[in-house]
C-alpha cells in the first residue's frame, strides 16, 4: 500500500492531468449529490433537523468525560475490554499486541477511517499479520495497492473499467462479466473464505453509546457483521468524539448521516455490538476489545469543538468543487476534502499541511450540506490566519500579497493598475478565453481564464451603464 | 500517567464544568425531543401499509407478502422456494416458534428445515423481533434463538414479522429496547445487502443476502 507522495502542488498537477480521474469522481460524487438532494427534499424541516443534530453532538461533547466514563463502565460490564490510546503509535501497538496474543495470522477489517488515520494497515503489515479488507471499495484499493480517496467511497477514483482489470488480475475466480453486478458477485466469492479463516476481525465505530456500552456500525454490504462475528476476537478502533449519550441519540444522528452520505433513509445494516459471546450464543467473538483514541481530539475541544461533531458522511467532499477536480489522494492525508483540510493540520501539523486550507474557494457549499452544520469555511480561514501569523507562507507569496494589499489600500492606484491590466489581459485572449498568461501559468496550466471585460465594474457603474 | 488518565485530564481541563447527572439527563432528553419535532409527518394509523411501502421501495429493495397467521409461514416459504427455484433444504433460525411449525405440511414443496447454516447457504428463514415503519427496518436481537449470522450468510433471507410488533419511528425502537436486556448484537436490517462502491451504482448481494423477503403475519 503506497500513500500519496510528492508535494501538494505535485499531487494536484498529477490529478488535474488525469482525465480518467475526473470521469470516476464525477460518476460517484454526481450520484451521491443527486441522491442526497432527493432525500433532503423529502424532509421539509431538514434545516431544523441539522440544528437539532448539531445540538445532540454538542451535548455529548460538552459532557464528554461524563459520557466516556459511563460508556466504559457499561462496556466493561458487558465483558468488553476497553483500552485508551493518546496517539496513533499507542493505538496501533494495542491492536497489534491483541492480535499477537491471539496468535492471529489473518485479520479481516471492515472500513474504518480511524484505522486509516492511525496507520493501522501499515502497523499490521509491520507485524507480519495478513490483512484482508472486506468492504468492496477497500478490497479494490487493497488490490491496487492504494489508500482510500474518499471517506465513504474509498475507490471513488477508480472507474468500473479499472475495477474489472484488477479483479481479472487478482481474483481466484475471475468475474463472469464486467458489469457492476457481476464484479460485486466476484468479490463476494473471493472474500467469503477469508471471513471464516480470520482469527481477528477489526471494525471502526460510527457511535459509542454511553447508555449501553455498545458500539454502532453502519454499513450496506453486510461485511462488518461477517468481519466481527466469526473470528475469535473483535477489535474496535474509535475516536473518542464518537461518544453519544444514548442509543436514541445514535439513531437520530443516523437519520441525517445516512441521508447525507448515500441518500438512503437508513443504511442496510445498523448494528450495535455489545461485548463478547454470551452463554448460549451460537456465534460471536470470545473477546471484544475497544480501543479509544485521542490523537488531537482533546485539543480540538478548545480549538475547534464544532469539528468534533463530524459524522464522517462525506457530503462536504461530494459538493466541494476542489475535491471534485483533484480527488482525495491529492490531499495527502487520511481525510480529504473540506473536513480533511480542517482535520489534517490537527493530526500532521499546520506547517506541513498549510496548503490544504488554501485549496478552497470558500464558496460555502460544504457548510450548507453538512448534516451537523460545522462552519467549515470559518475553520479553513482560521487555519489560513494561523499559517500567516506563524510565517509558514513562502516569501514570494507573502511579498505578492503585501503588494496586492498596497494597491488595495489605495483605491485610485488600484483603479489605475486595473485600467492598465484589463486591456493588456484582453490581448492574450482567443475566442473569449485566455489559455496562457505571463506570471499566471500556475492558473492557466490546468484551466483557462475568461476574457475580462474592457473596463472594470466600478468604471462602468460610474458611466451609468450596465456592468 | 496512563493514557486513560491523560485523556480524561485533558478533557476536564478543556471542559472543567461539572453538571449534575439529572440535569445532563434532562438536557439529553430535550435534545431528543427537539429532533423529533423536525421529523416529517408520519401516518401511524396504518403501520403495515407504511412499512410495506418503505421496504419495497426501490432504494430498500425487499419483497413483502401478507399472511393471516404465523402458521401460514411454511406455505409462504414453499411458494418462495418454488418461485426462486431453490432447493427445499434451508437453514431455520433456532426460535421455538419457528421450529414448531408444520413444515412437512406445506403444500407444493417438500420443505426440509434445519439444514446447518453454512457459508454458501442459499436460504435462511427467520423471525424478526419487530419492525420500524419509518425506515422499513427489521429488528433482531442476537441470542441463543437468534444467532447473528442467519441474517448475513444466506443468499436469500426470508423473515417472518408479526404486524403487532411494528413501531412507527426509530425513537420508538429506542424506548422499546430500553426495557429489554442489552443483547450482544442489535441488528436493524433495512433491505437486502447492497453496495454503491463502484461508481456509486447500486448492486445487490454484496456480502449479505442479495434477496430479502418479508412475510407479515397477524
Amino acid at each position: 500500500m503506497s500513500a500519496p507522495s510528492g508535494t501538494f502542488q505535485e499531487r494536484v498537477d498529477k490529478a488535474l492531468g488525469n482525465a480518467q480521474l475526473k470521469v470516476a469522481l464525477e460518476r460517484t460524487t454526481g450520484n451521491a449529490r443527486r441522491k442526497r438532494a432527493a432525500a433532503v427534499e423529502a424532509w421539509p424541516d431538514f434545516v431544523a433537523a441539522r440544528a437539532a443534530a448539531a445540538a445532540i453532538k454538542d451535548h455529548s461533547i460538552a459532557h464528554m468525560a461524563y459520557y466516556l466514563e459511563m460508556f466504559e463502565r457499561n462496556a466493561l460490564a458487558s465483558g468488553a475490554q476497553v483500552h485508551w490510546a493518546r496517539d496513533p503509535d499507542e493505538a496501533c501497538k494495542i491492536v497489534v499486541d491483541i492480535c499477537k496474543a491471539a496468535n492471529a495470522r489473518t485479520v479481516t477489517r471492515s472500513k474504518s477511517m480511524l484505522g486509516e488515520e492511525i496507520g493501522l494497515p501499515h502497523a499490521l503489515a509491520g507485524a507480519g499479520i495478513r490483512r484482508v479488507e472486506t468492504d468492496l471499495a477497500e478490497h479494490i484499493i487493497q488490490l491496487a495497492g492504494e489508500t482510500p480517496s474518499h471517506i465513504i467511497w474509498p475507490a471513488a477514483h477508480r472507474t468500473r473499467e479499472d475495477v474489472a482489470k484488477l479483479f481479472d488480475e487478482h481474483h481466484r475466480e475471475k468475474p463472469t462479466a464486467h458489469d457492476v453486478v457481476s464484479m460485486v458477485g466476484s468479490a463476494r466469492k473471493e472474500l467469503r473464505e477469508d471471513f471464516f479463516a480470520a482469527d481477528v476481525g477489526i471494525s471502526g465505530a460510527n457511535f459509542l453509546c454511553a447508555d449501553t456500552g455498545a458500539i454502532c456500525t453502519i454499513t450496506n454490504e453486510g461485511n462488518a457483521e461477517l468481519t466481527t462475528t466469526p473470528p475469535r476476537v473483535h477489535i474496535v478502533t474509535a475516536g473518542i468524539e464518537k461518544i453519544v449519550a444514548s442509543t436514541e441519540h445514535a439513531l437520530q444522528l443516523t437519520r441525517l448521516l445516512v441521508r447525507s452520505a448515500t441518500g438512503a433513509d437508513l443504511t442496510q445494516y445498523t448494528t450495535f455490538h455489545c461485548g463478547p459471546k454470551r452463554p448460549g450464543d451460537l456465534d460471536g467473538p470470545d473477546q471484544f476489545h475497544i480501543v479509544l483514541v485521542d490523537h488531537g481530539r482533546t485539543e480540538m475541544l478548545t480549538e475547534m469543538p464544532e469539528m468534533l461533531r463530524c459524522l464522517r458522511c462525506g457530503a462536504c467532499l461530494n459538493h466541494c468543487v476542489v475535491y471534485r477536480a483533484i480527488g482525495g489522494h491529492a490531499y495527502g492525508g487520511a481525510y480529504p476534502g473540506p473536513m480533511g483540510s480542517v482535520l489534517t493540520p490537527v493530526f500532521d501539523g499546520l506547517e506541513q499541511t498549510r496548503d490544504l486550507p488554501n485549496a478552497c474557494t470558500l464558496n460555502g457549499q460544504c457548510r450548507q450540506v453538512c448534516p451537523v452544520d460545522i462552519p467549515l469555511p470559518t475553520m479553513l480561514r482560521h487555519w489560513r490566519e494561523q499559517s500567516w501569523r506563524a510565517g509558514y507562507e513562502p516569501k514570494t507569496l507573502r511579498a505578492a500579497i503585501r503588494l496586492w494589499a498596497f494597491f488595495a489600500a489605495r483605491p485610485r492606484l488600484y483603479q489605475l493598475a486595473q485600467a492598465v491590466a484589463l486591456p493588456a489581459m484582453r490581448l492574450f485572449a482567443k475566442g473569449g478565453w485566455i489559455s496562457s498568461l505571463p506570471l499566471a501559468s500556475g492558473w492557466t496550466a490546468a484551466r483557462d481564464l475568461p476574457k475580462p471585460p474592457g473596463e472594470s465594474f466600478l468604471t462602468s457603474i460610474r458611466k451609468g451603464g450596465t456592468p | 500517567m496512563s493514557a486513560r488518565n491523560d485523556i480524561f485530564a485533558a478533557i476536564r481541563k478543556a471542559r472543567p464544568e461539572v453538571a449534575a447527572p439529572t440535569s445532563i439527563a434532562s438536557e439529553a432528553q430535550a435534545c431528543s425531543q427537539a429532533m423529533k419535532r423536525t421529523l416529517p409527518p408520519l401516518d401511524a394509523s396504518d403501520l403495515v401499509g407504511l412499512f410495506t411501502a418503505r421496504v419495497s421501495a426501490e432504494k430498500v429493495g425487499a419483497t413483502v407478502e401478507r399472511v393471516a397467521r404465523l402458521t401460514d409461514l411454511p406455505g409462504a416459504v414453499a411458494r418462495y422456494v418454488a418461485t426462486n427455484a431453490l432447493a427445499p433444504d434451508f437453514a431455520l433460525q433456532p426460535d421455538p416458534r419457528l421450529q414448531q411449525l408444520a413444515w412437512q405440511d406445506a403444500p407444493g414443496a417438500e420443505l426440509r428445515p434445519g439444514a446447518p447454516l453454512r457459508r454458501d447457504t442459499a436460504l435462511a428463514v427467520g423471525l424478526a423481533l419487530g419492525g420500524i415503519a419509518e425506515t422499513g427496518s427489521l429488528i433482531f436481537h442476537s441470542g441463543a434463538e437468534a444467532p447473528t449470522l442467519y441474517g448475513f450468510l444466506p443468499l436469500h433471507h426470508l423473515v417472518a414479522l408479526d404486524a403487532q410488533t411494528l413501531m412507527p419511528l426509530l425513537e420508538d425502537y429506542a424506548v422499546f429496547a430500553s426495557g429489554l436486556p442489552v443483547p450482544r448484537n442489535v441488528n436493524l436490517v433495512t433491505g437486502a445487502s447492497g453496495t454503491t462502491d463502484i461508481e456509486g451504482v447500486l448492486a445487490r448481494g454484496a456480502h449479505g443476502p442479495g434477496n430479502l423477503h418479508i412475510v407479515i403475519f397477524n
